[in-house]
């Protein structure tokens, strides 16, 4: 039996959506109620924060997942990134007032020591210090539109994929950071052991996804 | 409260124990072909360490200046300071130099990974070419596994030439990006780069089906038709044979995308996984390059376990704590007197503890605290199972239902 990984929250019906359309079972997961653990079919789905769906990759718990581009980045963990479904696209970008345009557009030094607001410390520290930057991490768990609005921060990175709510909170995408989008990953472990299963779901999920 | 530094833990009770007699196995089996244990200084010299080591590994060194004022780093890796002492100590006639260890190394945690330090075990065969050296090094840890109750632990090869061979005759930028995206694991990636950019047609086909080479040893045979050439397989079908031979060959399993962060692979390469943990329990593989960097021209294997995790699924793992099962009570009698018969005791093969509490309460409700099942009192000669209430003499006790019976 295969464990798979599915983040909850505004993503869980597109990635449910794209199991349906791969031809897997998702009966039992589309009744699930209140169930975090549910089996089908030769297939037990683990319903978890989309943040925590790299770490039961990572360690094994999970034989595959799908899981954003975002949080495989923010986790560091160690996976095999088999496919990108293409579903669910969106950028992380630093976005701000455009009052703070011109420092992104001036020499780099302008940046330094900017408080840059976002749930996604890790991917901001390494953005800014592979260019010799040096700003100031603020690690916020949601709502991050509102750190600059009240002083908080000068900008944020944050995921945009309409651009709807920046341009509500009076922000402006100043600039792009990464791509993301639903990737399917497995754990190392399972990559070796199941590989032939795992091939198989690669292949659905990829036809399914087109 | 006495904090403990942030990544750092204490190992005591039935994991303490447990990675102790895994070590114990560990050693004592590859220490019966030959392999000399050996302890390297905690400290390195970060001028030897800095250039033989890769820059991945470099953001991770623990720096430290000692008291003489030498710039050093806390040990990252034991494998480097096994050759630096094969280098320094051993002239090329006392070739090949087998080594095995137990030890900590210490890095800078990679997220999600939140640990300063980690517990090793591992074997180094120094100075030896050839494939005899790799049947040796894989079948003695297999065997050391089985001893240690990991008797499903199974090996992952695959061949760090074969990768740098195939990436040879591609544009080095491409090369490095692929590599990098085996590296990573990230396949979708890897496909992505291959589709933008050229390389030679003639590679493509096994470029593209290079990630999805895993399998049992008819993944050599697939290689071996994409490539037109079966000759670069050759080191790991042999290596897989003659494991094979010694019935290892359900254990073992070939992955031909598989590489290795540190550059200095340059041979066969492998992981060991065991179905029970969710991670590789550690790997290693053959190497020449960081022989060469200390000016010795030759090849070497050796691998490095964790030995936590090893422990964490040994058969002396939390749900075969062994316990001492006798509690013993000097009574009126001597510290001498009570050891005496401690001894004798120990050495019919029971796990004892001496209580040195004048109360023979006290005594009791300790053995009742450590779950023991036997309490003695020695001036009385005379041994009573706490949980029946059975009394025996201590000469006659036959040591029956005793847990620790070896």
């Amino acid at each position: 039996m295969l464990t798979v990984a599915l983040p909850t929250g505004r993503v869980m019906n597109e990635a449910i959506d794209l199991l349906y359309k791969s031809g897997l079972p998702v009966k039992a997961l589309e009744e699930r109620g209140r169930k975090l653990v549910i089996e089908e079919s030769g297939y037990r789905y683990i319903l978890s924060k989309p943040m925590d769906v790299p770490l039961y990759v990572d360690y094994g718990v999970a034989d595959l997942a799908l899981a954003g581009s975002d949080v495989m980045l923010e986790s560091g963990a160690s996976l095999v990134e088999l496919a990108d479904t293409g579903v669910g696209k969106c950028r992380i970008v630093i976005a701000g007032p455009s009052s703070l345009e011109p420092r992104f557009v001036a020499h780099e030094s302008e940046l330094m020591w900017l408080k840059v607001a976002t749930k996604y410390p890790h991917i901001a520290d390494s953005h800014f210090a592979s260019r010799g930057i040096q700003v100031e991490i603020i690690h916020l768990h949601g709502s991050i539109e509102l750190a600059p609005k009240l002083g908080l921060s000068d900008c944020i990175m944050d995921i945009v994929q309409t651009g709807k709510t920046l341009k509500a909170n009076s922000l402006k995408i100043l600039e792009n950071v990464a791509p993301v989008s639903l990737r399917l990953i497995a754990s190392r472990k399972s990559a070796e052991f199941h590989w032939d299963e795992i091939e198989n779901i690669v292949k659905l999920i990829k036809s399914a996804g087109r | 409260m006495s904090r403990l530094p942030k990544g750092c833990i204490n190992v005591g009770g039935s994991m303490a124990s447990a990675m102790e007699k895994s070590r114990q196995l560990f050693i004592s089996s590859f220490s019966s072909f030959g392999y000399k244990p050996f302890w390297p200084p905690a400290f390195q010299l970060l001028e030897t360490a800095w250039d033989r080591l890769p820059e991945s590994m470099r953001t991770r060194l623990m720096a430290i200046s000692t008291p003489f004022g030498e710039p050093c780093c806390l040990r990252a890796d034991i494998t480097m300071a096994a050759v630096a002492y094969l280098s320094a100590q051993h002239t090329p006639e006392e070739r090949p130099l087998r080594l095995c260890y137990s030890d900590r190394i210490y890095k800078v945690p990679q997220p999600p990974a939140t640990g300063l330090e980690t517990f090793q075990i591992g074997a180094e065969l120094l100075g030896w070419e050839g494939g005899g050296a790799d049947v040796e090094v894989l079948s003695i840890l297999l065997k050391s596994m089985d001893r240690i109750g990991i008797s499903d632990a199974h090996i992952v090869l695959g061949d760090a030439k074969i990768v740098q061979k195939i990436m040879d005759g591609i544009p080095s930028r491409v090369a490095s990006k692929l590599i990098l995206c085996l590296e990573k694991g990230s396949y979708s990636k890897y496909f992505k780069v291959l589709q933008e950019t050229s390389v030679p047609k003639s590679m493509l086909p096994f470029l593209e089906a290079l990630p999805h080479l895993k399998g049992n040893s008819s993944v050599l045979l697939k290689g071996g038709n994409l490539l037109g050439d079966d000759s670069i397989f050759k080191p790991l079908s042999t290596i897989g044979e003659e494991l094979r031979k010694l019935g290892y060959g359900d254990r073992i399993s070939f992955d031909l995308a598989l590489t290795r962060e540190l550059n200095y692979y340059s041979g066969p390469i492998f992981d060991l996984y065991s179905p029970r943990f969710g991670k590789a329990l550690g790997g290693g593989g053959r190497y020449d390059g960081l022989l060469f960097k200390y000016g010795i021209f030759g090849q070497a294997i050796g691998f490095a376990l964790d030995l936590k995790s090893v422990a964490s699924i040994s058969s002396f793992g939390h749900d075969n704590n062994e316990t001492p099962a006798v509690m013993l009570w000097p009574g009126t009698l001597s510290p001498a007197n009570t050891l005496k018969s401690a001894w004798q005791l120990a050495s019919r093969g029971c796990n004892i503890e001496i209580s040195w509490t004048s109360s023979k309460e006290e005594s009791i409700r300790l053995t009742r605290t450590r779950h023991m099942e036997w309490w003695a009192d020695l001036s009385l000669d005379k041994i009573t199972n706490i949980i029946s209430g059975e009394k025996f003499s201590l000469k006659e006790w036959n040591m029956g239902g005793c847990k620790c019976l070896r």
